[in-house]
């Protein structure tokens, strides 16, 4: 199968070609247990009735402990394991046929390689897997390289690249070809913040150019900073599925302020129904804002009329207290209380 | 689906460029001027079946690491270094990629094959003897041997570790090299382990089919008819084994 010239290169992924209304990732169902011992049998699933849907341009993120079945996961949905049941397709293709994944990039979690090939032939060698000609190929090479930051190392063997070059390298196999569909495990595991940074601004930039990202972590501000929605698994069980773009309107944010206890120049502002003192001391107060424009009209007061700003914080509704709690919960070592009336 | 199967053949060849396979070639170098200089004065006028035996031996031995090495190795290394997921993950079918996999270390070793048929006729040339195609056939037909078994080998990476697809792959070498004696033991033997004989006989493939170095050695003339019989029976096992791996690796769990 060839895959679409070049000069698309830059421009938004198209939709799939038969069936442009279907959603990027449609997971049902899925039920993944592992053999295991001498005799082969099943274990404690690892993934338990999971289902969720990926809508194209969006970044969805499976959040969950280590074992949670993140990797899992995403392995059934690319072929990699065969789920006992439930279904997978991805642009309205079931995941069982090579040809759904023609445009799809993954990069495995600490992805490894041929150490004898060097960066530049190691995307050559991904590149003519994806049908591309000898053209298409150097520029792609050339295109990803820059992506990652890497052009400057496309001569040296992937023995000699350390590890965040190596998964920089990953990730730019994945982005060979432009993919319509990204599938990330862990992208961030292993890089420093220069390299994590970089990621984060790769991963957006996808987006922006309509490319559908799913990645797993099970680090929170990975996840809030990039994704759109996140399904949060616990015990290869679905907990919830939690859009972040809505989150992050109705969280609520906690200033403490200094200001005088007679004649505060943030009365006006404090008038705003969005804001409340919760709590005042003797020149601090703690103030309350249910939405960011409230906080900032807050702020803005406070820098107008010289009221120092000692904290801000995000009270409550916060993905890592949830995340947290959540796991607490679900916890297999957390002892079970029966109450019995 | 070529182009795939072909980029997976170059990925693998590539590597055993880079991993220093054909520094063997070399070594059968060394065993040939060993054979020529040191073994053939001492048997004086057998000087050209020296070389024809030892040459001939040296090259089947040497493919046969080869085989045992890189073959029984390919895919489970693969697997163990999980490179295999990011090439899956591509529009590669498992069978694409085994074939890619085998197509790949065939050329390996028909280019490493082909070096050291040269250095051989050249070291037969060298001898009183002169240079009969039964030469070559005895080269072609190790190069068959050695694709079979590397198709077994593929076969049993897809099955087990390296060492015990390796331990496998030997012993295919072994057995099938004995499958005639082992037939005819039968036969003396008779009732059940006559048939045990036989049905092992028909189960694995007979690898004396591919052997004329003796013929070679003692001059004897090789038909046509025997290496085209030698060749559809060879395919013909290639198929059966790279059938049987790729219906063992799409069920496995990368």
């Amino acid at each position: 199968m060839r895959y679409r010239s070049s000069k698309l290169v830059m421009k938004k992924p198209e939709l799939a070609r038969n069936e442009s209304t279907a959603a990027a990732l449609v997971v049902a169902d899925l039920q993944k247990s592992f053999r295991q011992g001498f005799l082969g049998r099943r274990g404690k699933p690892a993934v338990d009735g999971l289902g969720f849907t990926v809508q194209r341009g969006e970044i969805f993120a499976l959040l969950g402990h280590n074992g949670a079945g993140k990797t899992t996961t995403l392995k059934s949905i690319l072929g990699l394991v065969h789920p006992d049941e439930g279904s997978i397709t991805i642009g309205g293709l079931d995941a069982r046929d090579p040809r759904s994944r023609a445009h799809v990039g993954y990069l495995p979690e600490s992805p490894y390689f041929h150490e004898n090939l060097t960066c530049a032939e190691l995307l050559d060698f991904y590149s003519r897997l994806l049908g591309l000609d000898r053209a298409q190929r150097r520029e792609q090479r050339q295109i990803c390289l820059e992506m990652v930051d890497m052009q400057d190392h496309a001569d040296r063997r992937l023995g000699q690249c350390s590890k965040g070059m190596r998964q920089r390298i990953g990730l730019a196999q994945a982005l060979l070809g432009q993919p319509e569909l990204l599938i990330l495990d862990e992208p961030q595991s292993g890089l420093d913040p220069l390299g994590r940074r970089l990621v984060r601004e790769i991963l957006l930039e996808q987006k922006r150019r309509g490319t559908t990202v799913v990645f797993s972590s099970h680090i929170v501000p990975d996840v809030e900073m990039v994704a759109d929605r996140v399904a949060m698994i616990r015990h290869g069980k679905l907990d919830e599925i939690k859009d972040l773009r809505e989150a992050a309107t109705k969280r609520l944010f906690s200033a403490t302020v200094s200001a005088p206890d007679e004649g505060s120049p943030l009365d006006v502002a404090l008038k705003n129904p969005g804001l409340t003192v919760t709590h005042r001391r003797p020149e601090r107060w703690t103030v309350m804002a249910a939405d960011p424009a409230s906080l900032a009209e807050l702020l803005t007061a406070c820098t107008a009329s010289g009221c120092a700003v000692h904290d801000v914080q995000t009270a409550g509704g916060d993905l890592e207290s949830e995340f947290l709690v959540g796991l607490e919960t679900a916890s297999p070592m957390t002892p079970k209380v029966e109450v019995v009336s | 689906m070529m182009n795939r199967v072909f980029a997976v053949a170059g990925g693998t060849f590539r590597e055993s460029v880079r991993d220093r396979l054909f520094y063997l070639v070399g070594f059968f170098g060394i065993i040939l001027v060993g054979a020529t200089m040191v073994l053939s004065p001492l048997t004086v006028g057998a000087q050209a079946k020296i070389v024809a035996d030892v040459g001939l031996a040296a090259m089947a031995l040497l493919g046969l690491l080869v085989v045992l090495l890189v073959g029984a190795n390919m895919v489970r290394k693969e697997m163990e270094r999980r490179t295999i997921t990011t090439i899956l993950t591509k529009p590669v079918g498992r069978g694409e990629y085994l074939l890619g996999k085998y197509l790949g270390l065939t050329v390996t070793l028909v280019c490493m094959l082909a070096l050291m048929g040269v250095l051989y006729v050249v070291a037969v040339l060298l001898t009183p003897a002169t240079l009969a195609w039964s030469h070559l056939g005895a080269i072609y037909l190790i190069l068959l041997e050695l694709l079979v078994l590397t198709a077994a080998a593929v076969l049993f990476s897809t099955l087990a570790g390296p060492a015990l697809a390796a331990v496998l792959s030997l012993s295919l070498f072994v057995i099938g090299h004995l499958l005639d004696s082992l037939r005819d033991f039968g036969a003396l033997a008779g009732g059940v382990r006559k048939a045990v004989a036989e049905v092992v006989f028909r189960l694995l493939p007979n690898l004396e089919v591919f052997n004329i170095r003796a013929e070679v050695v003692h001059g004897d003339p090789v038909s046509a008819g025997h290496l085209g019989m030698a060749t559809v029976y060879g395919v013909a096992w290639v198929i059966v084994f790279l059938l049987l791996a790729r219906a063992v690796f799409a069920r496995k769990e990368l």
